[in-house]
């Protein structure tokens, strides 16, 4: 049997970046990924913007993961792609991992550390209750992203695009751009999903309508999609009837949301965050389980790559640190109101070494002029203006705990003031 | 039996419209023009049971066209002259445990399906309950069949290696509805011949299933309900027919049945004539088009439509079997109103429904009947919500207007026979109606020919390993004998090429997206084939060698992709 000291789930950005870190913190690490490929959804991702923040370089998807994967690879890394984790279960203090592939059959790995860096999945057409046949035809923007971008394939000749999410954005303009008519893009909430400089370039500079307050509710067509019916919906973004109208097309893109993917941690009885749809974690991103890491798109939607990869390395450290040695945690919420869609870590250990927390986090709307404030004991341990907080755009914050003297029956809150 | 006139009256007493009737083959036919689908149902359950055969609604509604069937437009002369010994017309479970009944004895038989596939209709689009056998009438055919059928699921399941499971059905009540249910059910149990039921009370309920609703006033439980999967069974029934010498041809409809004197002679399809010496209508929500063809329709199809929600699996350890709560306003004519399903995956299963309404092959779903579904059963099992719905489908019920399956030969056609009508539970009743067409047809074609069975019919199937059952060494060898065993294409459902590449082989093979997820599963878990499907399509291409732009979800006309990008080009 092989023995790790962190084994890394996922060879996505989040991953690559974990596995670099354990590695440089003198971890044996392991990288198991279930696709041929290292790379993760970067792969397909081939539009730029990726790297803005870390190499202060314009990269597509494809070269900003193969800076990661060759660092990878340079490194004492083992890496086993189209490999498939079927179980994982702790025993005593170390995992044992269960995996599948074609070179070994089954075959079982122990590691002392697990980060989970499984990135996430789209919503479908039927989680957000559109009716109707079942037509071929309706496809998740991922999806429709690897038939383009990966196989060299257009899956429609005029399509909607359900959804102001990034990715919806990106493949209406990918889509334009390889011939096909995008009629629309429609979004239930009344404002955008996806970032602003994506609808700018994506819709704006390609003429492509954005019709807010307005949703899918039915689909018709036996073999392939022929038609969409678009209604208008109300605040609480339900359909009003009457305002239905038809729309001819053969495509429906779904960009309707993405979702965490957290069965591995929900069979290690891994307790998960309504709100992040992630594991809860302490600032080091360790989940409640001892010994397992959560980070990239696994832990919280990110919009940024070069966020993704920040998660990873505080994971792929400490997983290597928690391997080596580790003692008791004690930990502290961390709570943030009303206000916020969520904010990541939920937890502070005060036991640990590591003082400097990062934290993300996302305002459930927009506000303009808004402070934000972290809360110990009555007292304001951080503060920050912002002029705009959206909930497309995830902000980062940075704070010290080392002078705060925290106490384990404390909390700290996060709260926003106009 | 009641005169025409009275029932005439008692018709045009009760719906819009100007309906008239007259008796042929000692069947009602209706014919007229009434306001609404509603009027034309009403009008037909009127007339039905007053003791004619049957009856035929061959009614106008007011702005109401049938739409014509949907056919394949592929035209060949691949069949053109052939001559069968059996044609069996129709590919959902019926058919398909009909020649595979058949297949035991030393004949020609052929089946055709206008679908690519087998299982397209109903028998894809239900809930796999075997049910015990209580709801139907003492009597008819229904409880006779369901009964047999029940029984010989499992011998029927170990040899054609579906799985099943025997788990029994827990039906609860209000306190004040159990005590006069008991002994009304027990009687009609005892007149169906059904094993013993239970009387659960209160207190045991979560001794059977530990998270339904027990606020209520106890519960019946039927030991002999079982579940398997309705898709999986059909294709195993038709493939074990096909192992036999059996032969089915798909994307093939009949079109026209030509007689001479009261024998049909051949069987017009798109892909030529068929000269069978026996003709048996297993069309489902057609069957009564298929009569008509032969000049013999003596009842009609109704298509009665049902809608069935499908939870994630995360949610399938709070459920073991089938949960139900019959509600106090049982409407005529309807199923008891579904209830709650732990499926053999290890999904959920919600419904179904049940309503009237024209289209026979519209098989969409309703934002109403979602919520309706969901809002009347999610409560005997308070840990589902429907944030754990992954997805939902409809069928169509074949339902006659006696509301009984129709299993005989024709009265006026020499050589033709019926399993029509084969509404709920037909899934159920599959391995009993198919044996009693199998006496029946062997009895019409001994009369024209020797009959004998086959010396080495092989009853067994052997299904596609699911190697995510498998335990690990078993698992490890299959792989180093077929590495594709080992590249998980699925990750939902676990499922790998080699799995996917054997389904595309198999004894009916498919070349379908659709064919493959209900062969082996594929793109049926929370993801919707997000991620599988596209590689699923890549498999296909190289297996059949055929373009990816000509790959389908589900036959014809159902393009995954359209064309190549620019840039391909
Ligand atoms: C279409 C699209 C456009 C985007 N555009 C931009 C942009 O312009 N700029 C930007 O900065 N960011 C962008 N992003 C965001 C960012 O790049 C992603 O959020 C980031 O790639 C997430 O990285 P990840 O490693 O968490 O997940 P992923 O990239 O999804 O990687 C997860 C990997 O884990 C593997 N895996 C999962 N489970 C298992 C398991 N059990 N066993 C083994 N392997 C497993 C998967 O196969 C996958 O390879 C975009 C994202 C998308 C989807
Ligand atoms: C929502 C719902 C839930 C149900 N739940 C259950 C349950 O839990 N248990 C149970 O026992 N039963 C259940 N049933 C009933 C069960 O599904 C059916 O009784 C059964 O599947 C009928 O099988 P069949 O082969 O007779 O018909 P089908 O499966 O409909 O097959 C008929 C076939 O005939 C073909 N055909 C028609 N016309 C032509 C033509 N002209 N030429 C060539 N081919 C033709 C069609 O393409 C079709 O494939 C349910 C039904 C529904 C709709």
């Amino acid at each position: 049997m092989d023995n790790y000291d962190v084994v890394v789930l996922g060879g996505g950005p989040a991953g690559l970046a974990a596995a670099l870190a354990s590695n440089e913190c003198g971890g044996k690490t392991l990288i198991i990924e279930r696709e041929k490929l290292l790379g993760g959804i970067l792969k397909q991702c081939i539009h730029d913007g990726f790297g803005l923040i870390r190499f202060k370089e314009k990269l597509s998807g494809p070269e900003y993961s193969g800076r990661y994967i060759d660092m990878v690879l340079e490194k004492d890394i083992d890496v086993e792609t189209s490999t498939f984790v079927t179980e994982i279960k702790k025993q005593g203090e170390e995992f044992l991992i269960t995996i599948v592939n074609s070179k070994y059959g089954v075959k079982k790995i122990k590691a002392k550390a697990i980060v989970l860096a499984n990135g996430c999945r789209e919503r479908t057409w039927r989680q957000v209750f559109i009716q109707g046949t079942r037509p071929a035809g309706i496809y998740t923007a991922g999806t429709a992203q690897y038939f383009v971008n990966m196989m060299g394939y257009l899956p429609f000749k005029k399509c909607v695009v359900l959804g102001s999410g990034d990715i919806g954005l990106i493949m209406a303009r990918r889509l334009t751009l390889e011939g096909c008519t995008v009629e629309g893009v429609y979004e239930a909430k009344s404002t955008p999903s996806g970032l602003s400089r994506n609808i700018a370039q994506c819709l704006d500079d390609f003429s492509i309508p954005l019709h807010l307050s307005h949703t899918v509710t039915r689909v018709f067509g036996d073999d392939r999609l022929n038609a969409v019916e678009i209604s208008k919906v109300d605040e609480k973004m339900i359909p009003i009837p009457g305002t239905e109208k038809i729309v001819e097309c053969d495509g429906l893109v779904l960009s309707v949301g993405l979702i965490p993917e957290n069965e591995i941690a929900e069979s290690l009885n891994i307790k998960i965050d309504r709100k992040t749809k992630g594991p809860f974690v302490d600032q080091n991103l360790m989940t409640g389980l001892e010994g397992v890491f959560s980070c990239g798109n696994a832990l919280h939607v990110n919009d940024l790559v070069d966020y993704v990869s920040e998660s990873g390395e505080i994971a792929g450290e400490n997983a290597a640190k928690y391997a080596k040695e580790h003692k008791d945690r004690k930990l502290i919420r961390m709570n943030a109101d009303s206000k916020f869609l969520y904010a990541v870590p939920q937890y502070i250990d005060i036991n640990s070494l590591n003082q400097k927390v990062i934290a993300y986090f996302r305002s459930r709307d927009i506000r303009d002029k808004m402070t934000v404030k972290l809360l110990y004991d009555g007292q304001v341990i951080f503060s920050r203006k912002y002029n705009k907080l959206k909930p497309p755009e995830m902000e980062r914050i940075t704070f010290d705990i080392s002078k705060l003297n925290l106490k384990d029956n404390g909390e700290i809150n996060i709260v926003m003031e106009g | 039996m009641k005169s025409l006139n009275k029932i005439k009256s008692a018709i045009n007493k009760n719906v819009n419209g100007e309906v008239y009737l007259k008796e042929w083959h000692k069947s009602i036919i209706l014919e007229g023009k009434v306001k609404s689908w509603d009027d034309f149902i009403k009008a037909g359950q009127i007339a039905a049971n007053k003791g004619y055969k049957g009856v035929v609604n061959n009614m106008e509604v007011e702005g109401f066209k049938s739409p014509p069937i949907k056919a394949p437009s592929i035209k060949d002369g691949t069949l053109d002259g052939k001559k069968v010994d059996v044609l069996v017309i129709g590919g959902g479970v019926t058919g398909c445990s009909i020649l595979r009944e058949l297949s035991k004895w030393d004949i020609s038989c052929l089946l055709v399906d206008k679908e690519e596939d087998v299982a397209m209709h109903a028998s894809s689009r239900n809930d796999g309950m075997v049910h015990p056998g209580i709801e139907p009438k003492p009597g008819s055919n229904k409880a006779r069949f369901n009964v047999e059928g029940n029984r010989l699921y499992t011998q029927i399941a170990k040899e054609l290696d579906v799985p099943l499971n025997r788990t029994g059905s827990l039906v609860l009540f209000d306190k004040k509805i159990l005590k006069a249910a008991f002994p009304i059910v027990d009687a009609r149990r005892k007149k169906n011949g059904l094993d013993k039921i239970k009387l659960v009370s209160q207190s045991e309920i979560k001794k059977y299933e530990p998270y339904a609703d027990d606020n209520v006033g106890g519960a019946l439980f039927f030991p002999s309900t079982a579940i398997t999967c309705p898709y999986k069974m059909t294709v195993a029934y038709g493939e074990n027919a096909v192992m036999n010498g059996a032969e089915i041809s798909l994307n093939t409809i009949v079109l026209s049945i030509h007689k001479e004197e009261d024998k049909i002679v051949y069987v017009e399809t798109n892909r030529g004539k068929i000269f069978p010496k026996v003709v048996i209508d297993a069309a489902g929500c057609f069957a009564d088009v298929i009569a008509d063809m032969a000049g013999d329709k003596f009842f009609s199809i109704h298509p009665r439509k049902g809608e069935i929600l499908i939870l994630d699996k995360k949610k399938g350890r709070l459920l073991h079997s089938v949960l139900a709560k019959p509600s106090l306003t049982i409407v005529k004519g309807n199923t008891k109103g579904g209830g709650i399903v732990k499926t053999v995956d290890g999904n959920i299963l919600v419904g179904p429904d049940a309503y009237e309404q024209p289209l026979r092959e519209d098989f969409s779903t309703h934002m109403e009947n979602i919520n309706a579904i969901a809002n009347k059963h999610f409560p005997i099992l308070p840990g589902i919500n429907k944030g754990d719905i992954i997805t939902y489908f409809a069928g169509v019920r074949a339902a006659t207007y006696e509301e009984d399956f129709i299993v005989e030969k024709s009265e006026y056609v020499e050589n033709l026979v019926y399993a029509a009508g084969i509404q709920s539970p037909g899934f159920a009743s599959a391995p009993a109606i198919s044996r009693e067409i199998e006496r029946i047809t062997i009895d019409v074609l001994s009369k024209m020919m020797k009959v004998k069975k086959k010396e080495n019919f092989n009853p067994y199937r052997k299904g596609i390993p699911d190697l995510s059952l498998m335990n690990e060494n078993d698992r490890s060898e299959l792989i180093k004998k077929r590495p594709d065993y080992g590249v998980i294409v699925c990750r939902c459902e676990e499922i790998s090429k080699g799995e996917i590449i054997d389904a595309i082989n198999s004894p009916i093979p498919t070349r379908t997206i659709d064919g493959i997820k209900r062969r082996v599963r594929p793109g049926m878990g929370r993801c919707q084939g997000g991620f599988c499907m596209p590689q699923v399509l890549n498999i296909i291409s190289k297996e059949k060698g055929i373009d990816p732009t000509k790959v389908t979800k589900k036959g014809e006309g159902s393009n995954i992709l359209v064309s190549e990008t620019k840039q391909s080009k």
